[in-house]
């Protein structure tokens, strides 16, 4: 399909939206969307799989929140909050990415448990336990119908942008890494440096989101921090498969939609997002992404056949 | 100097083995110079001290007069050397076009604001990796994946790539490994082409591939070299002969 068709599908998705489930559950689709594409640049494009990507959820969203509560508008309090994360980012990146595999993952991990220590620890300035509450909106956002429109725009900006990275030669780069590290070195390409770039790419776009939900609920729960949610976001990017630039993002309004769903009505639904996982992983490899295709196929197939 | 690259008491043991032992070597820019010997020998490990890929124990290597040892993998491409696999080293996902375009586009030194334009904003280096894979005959399967071509089309692929690090000098490591006689062929045709406009150094199990085009032969035999001189001194040579067939009784 072509991107354009995919940018309407989108923009319909935005507009009818809040029609069909609660605009709060769309627009946390809509943030958690962010932070899938931008795990898949790691994940799908360069072949790492990060199990800390929630200590820049959480970060921006306690940065942005802090600030928002000290009364800082919101021009100063979301650069900022991508900004802290940024430099975390390339901090955390220095010492995690020049481990490959499960070494990666397992620091990656590490690294999300300290700060989700510091995050429980720190309760003057975090809430614990408790979380961040009582985040502020600017006046301009307080309303429903004008929040939704500014995190849909957040939304495509981020989505544009990371479109353009991953069409870039440095989304060509980032896959060779994925494809074949050793010939990528080869043909000249300092890996560790380009693995470096993509892993503070993606999660300076997941602070991003974070700063925007900590305004959704005027709250930033704990758990936004836990490794938990980095499992999470692995998920959603899975599920919506990691072969396409706009899969993940029907992972991200898939998991919360099953999230939504199975809560109402069964105390265990976290079994059913296990079952899922497991027939995502063991027999869709591709995600709903590759769902799509195979059933297209089989349309286009029944409809050619005499 | 005379020689493009020269290799100086290049030595390389893992632990207790001797992969490479004292190795001297100078290649002339413009040859093409071959390095042959039983399996096990030690080339491709030479072949490694040169590219980067595992740093010699003791030794220097020069390229045109300047010092290049201890380089890493990923800076050696950018002095003008550039390597291709003895085992079929390419990125299967990506199509031949994007294979050669990558290789390319690295060794352009573009700036990071070049690194987020569109890759189709480039269209020299599109111009260079097409001309590249006309070259070596994989024009008609641009935009298929590396991983559908085969095996012999792979190797060309490989040696495609290694173009594309529009080198100086090209390391060969078996290019013709696992390859029809038919496909052979090609290859030899191939890398005859290419002499002459680019230095090359080649690692070889087929005689007539190796007798065919090489200007010099470098024997190796247990990490030495044993013997090194134009095809047809190194068939009379005597410890040459031993080597290969082991000494006589």
């Amino acid at each position: 399909m072509r991107d354009r068709n995919i940018y309407l599908i989108i923009l319909a998705f935005i507009v009818i939206g809040p029609f069909l489930q609660p605009r709060v559950t769309v627009t946390e689709m809509l943030i958690f969307g962010i932070v899938a594409v931008a795990s898949n640049i790691m994940i799908g494009y360069t072949g790492m799989l990060s199990f800390g990507q929630a200590m820049f959820f959480g970060i921006g969203a306690y940065v942005a929140g802090l600030l928002l509560k000290a009364g800082m508008p919101l021009i100063i309090a979301m650069p900022a909050g991508i900004l802290f994360v940024l430099v975390l980012s390339i901090a955390v990146g220095a010492f995690c990415v020049p481990r490959t595999g499960l070494y990666f993952i397992c620091i990656t991990f590490a690294f999300n448990q300290m700060f989700y220590f510091i995050a429980y620890s720190w309760t003057d300035l975090t809430g614990g336990e408790d979380g961040l509450a009582g985040i502020p909106r600017p006046s301009l956002l307080d309303d429903p119908v004008s929040f939704y429109v500014f995190v849909s725009v957040v939304f495509l900006a981020c989505i544009v942008a990371m479109k353009r990275i991953v069409d870039s030669p440095l989304g060509l780069i980032f896959q060779t890494i994925r494809e074949n590290p050793e010939r990528a070195a080869a043909v000249g390409y300092n890996v560790k440096l380009y693995k470096w770039i993509s892993f503070t790419i993606a999660s300076t776009f997941t602070g991003l989101a974070g700063t925007v939900y900590a305004m959704l609920y005027y709250i930033v729960p704990i758990d936004q921090i836990h490794w938990l949610k980095s499992g999470d976001f692995i998920f959603m990017t899975l599920l919506g498969g990691t072969g396409s630039f706009f899969g993940p993002i029907i992972g991200a309004i898939g998991y919360i939609w099953m999230y939504d769903t199975f809560a109402l009505f069964w105390g265990r639904w976290p079994l059913l997002m296990g079952v899922v996982f497991v027939v995502v992983v063991l027999y869709l490899r591709g995600g709903i992404v590759e769902l799509i295709g195979k059933v297209n196929d089989r349309y286009q197939r029944a409809r050619g056949a005499p | 100097m005379a020689g493009l690259l020269e290799c100086h008491a290049l030595s390389k043991n893992f632990d207790a083995v001797d992969a490479v032992v004292d190795a001297n070597l100078e290649v002339a820019k413009g040859s093409v110079h071959s390095i042959i010997g039983p399996n096990g020998a030690g080339k491709t490990t030479f072949f490694n001290l040169i590219s980067g890929e595992v740093p010699p124990t003791t030794g220097r290597v020069y390229f045109k007069g300047q010092d290049i040892t201890g380089l890493s993998s990923h800076q050696i491409p950018h002095v003008g050397i550039a390597r291709c696999f003895q085992r079929t080293n390419i990125f299967p996902k990506l199509t031949v076009f994007e294979n050669v375009w990558a290789a390319l586009f690295a060794r352009s030194n573009a700036s990071a604001l070049e690194l987020i334009k569109r890759v189709s904003d480039f269209g020299e280096i599109k111009d260079k990796a097409r001309k590249i894979i006309s070259e070596v005959g994989l024009e008609k399967k641009l935009t298929e994946r590396a991983e559908t071509l085969s095996h012999g089309q792979q190797r060309l692929l490989e040696v495609a790539i290694t173009l594309g690090g529009t080198p100086t000098l090209m390391l060969l490591d078996e290019p013709t490994q696992g390859l029809a006689p038919e496909a052979t062929q090609e290859m030899t045709q191939l890398i005859q082409g290419l002499a002459g406009r680019y230095t090359i150094l080649l690692i070889e199990h087929k005689m007539h591939v190796v007798m065919a085009i090489s200007h010099l032969i470098s024997v190796m035999h247990f990490g030495h070299f044993i013997a090194e001189g134009g095809p047809d001194e190194i068939r009379q040579n005597e410890a040459v002969q031993e080597a290969y067939l082991g000494t006589r009784r």
